[in-house]
């Protein structure tokens, strides 16, 4: 905020400034939410039958379970993969670290479907992988339309959100702090377990509520690349409007996704306070 | 230990970078199935993309859709930053709250959400109902960069303005608005590509004549796997390339021009 006091006016004057965009959002984007909400207890008939059934039959909740447990793998693996690369970015010279940043800032940037393509070609049948592996004499091997496809799809197309927290803070730790834990006698692996990650610790959190919330509700890449029998939750959603036009369950769905959603955000609001997640 | 993490970094790089890379080859590609490396070299399938009405007709209702809700979004958006940025009142931070809530629902729940709404409003698969639903889902990014924008703001350029007697219409438009306008153009930019990227919510409320390219290009990966779909994707990486690399050679040439010659 700026030195200088805002100028004086009324209370009704930011509100008249606020107004046509909460109501645009008030009719475009809570009625829909809302018509979520009330189809979900209401098609075909009024009643928590949905709940119920989501609650009781296996299918739903194993659904659930995959879904949650891929969100929790592609988290990991983000960070496994996001930490060296955001440390390297930190590490080198302002060139390579902008060259870095290109390439990661590109992938932000490129379309899902694009990243899901690509990786159709990388891990196709007759693609560059399963040729390596012919030529080292072994079976061609099956990746697509796995779990193991989607997941690495999945970690390369969240990526980005994971390096670009990670890189924040890791930018901002004064140089002269590792470099006095290692004058004073620590290994460098001990300067970077005892002095870095702690100091990362914000951006590692953060990087992990994004990526995980995000995967949550991933549609495109587990339809296009995953294992038809392994959906995730927004893909059997998906399904049953489009094919059994069942707007009640897949609404119910809906509910217990967004669900889970909010509740990963609330907690990581109350504890640090939403406004930090996407700056 | 800190050799290794940097080694690691640069393998990630290449993890990061390849499939970005690789549509290019396969664009240029004559195989008709996916296949790398390629077996021939033509541009028979760019020809095949501009063409073809069912790929050109997509791309400009996307282009069409997105360049109305960045002017929709930038519009709604602008006077509900100052209002946040630059004013004080009760239930500011529910407002802010408010605003972001577009980026925590999933994109599915909004989908069958608007699918319902929009069908009831007489707006499903028409143009109108697409640029509504993804207005909704821009306001949170365009918010966040013009916020950051107008917070570093220096107040003091409109007060020298209206204490030199500019009416604050005057100083809005000649002070404040030039300042401003990279927050702007960022946001507009911002609001664009989420539109013209946005694949969940047009699969289900577009329609055939309202068709979006990600619709075009989803259902074309699923269903045919086109090799057309290699030509979109390398110049959506060429749009992308010049939309990353131009600012940051801007920002390199106009710091070359600051600093002082030796």
């Amino acid at each position: 905020m700026s030195a200088v006091p805002a100028p004086a006016r009324g209370s009704l004057g930011p509100w008249l400034l606020l107004a046509p965009l909460m109501v645009f959002l008030a009719v475009f984007f809570v009625v829909p939410l809302a018509q979520v909400a009330v189809m979900s207890v209401s098609d075909p008939e009024w009643g928590l039958g949905h709940y119920a059934e989501i609650a009781t039959d296996g299918f739903h909740l194993r659904v659930l379970a995959d879904t949650f447990f891929t969100a929790l793998v592609v988290s990991f693996c983000c960070l496994l993969l996001g930490f060296p690369l955001a440390y390297a970015m930190a590490a080198a010279s302002p060139g390579w670290a902008a060259v870095m940043m290109v390439v990661v800032t590109m992938s932000f940037w490129t379309s899902f479907l694009v990243r899901t393509y690509a990786w159709m070609v990388l891990l196709g049948t007759r693609g560059p992988i399963a040729r390596v592996v012919e030529w080292l004499g072994f079976a061609t091997p099956e990746l697509l339309f796995t779990r193991f496809s989607s997941t690495v799809a999945m970690t390369h197309i969240l990526l980005p959100y994971m390096v670009l927290s990670l890189y924040g803070v890791l930018k901002r730790i004064e140089p002269s702090l590792p470099r006095s834990a290692a004058s004073l006698g620590a290994t460098p692996s001990s300067v970077i377990r005892h002095v870095v990650l702690p100091l990362a610790a914000p951006g590692i959190v953060n990087g992990l509520t994004l990526v995980f919330v995000l995967c949550l509700g991933f549609y495109v890449t587990p339809i296009l690349l995953g294992s038809p029998r392994e959906q995730m939750v927004a893909g059997v959603i998906g399904q049953q409007v489009e094919e059994f036009l069942a707007f009640g369950e897949a609404s119910a769905m809906a509910v217990v996704l967004l669900a889970s959603t909010l509740v990963v955000l609330g907690l990581y609001h109350r504890r640090f306070g939403l406004d930090r997640l996407w700056g | 230990m800190r050799l290794a993490l940097i080694l690691l970094g640069a393998v990630v790089l290449a993890f990061v970078a390849t499939p970005l890379l690789i549509v290019v080859p396969m664009s240029f590609s004559t195989a008709v199935s996916l296949e790398f490396p390629p077996p021939g070299w033509w541009t028979g399938y760019y020809a095949a993309y501009f063409g073809d009405a069912r790929w050109t007709k997509p791309t400009l209702n996307s282009l069409g859709i997105a360049a109305a809700v960045a002017v929709l979004t930038v519009a709604l958006v602008t006077p509900a930053t100052f209002a946040v940025v630059r004013h004080r009142f009760v239930g500011k931070g529910l407002v802010n709250l408010a605003l972001m809530l577009p980026l925590a629902v999933p994109h599915i729940v909004m989908a069958i959400g608007y699918y319902a709404f929009l069908a009831d409003i007489q707006l499903l698969q028409t143009f109108p109902g697409i640029i509504l639903a993804h207005t909704a889902l821009s306001v949170p990014m365009a918010f966040l960069v013009l916020s950051a924008n107008l917070k570093g703001f220096d107040r003091g350029l409109e007060r020298a303005a209206l204490s030199l007697g500019a009416s604050p219409a005057r100083t809005f438009l000649h002070v404040t608005l030039p300042v401003l306008w990279p927050g702007f153009a960022a946001a507009a930019l911002f609001a664009f590509v989420q539109s013209f990227d946005e694949t969940v919510v047009a699969l289900f409320i577009s329609g055939r004549d309202t068709e979006t390219l990600p619709r075009k290009m989803f259902d074309s990966i699923r269903t045919t796997a086109d090799p057309v779909i290699a030509v979109v994707s390398t110049l959506l990486f060429f749009a992308v390339a010049v939309l990353v690399i131009v600012p940051v050679l801007w920002r390199a040439a106009s710091r070359r021009r600051l600093e002082p010659r030796p």
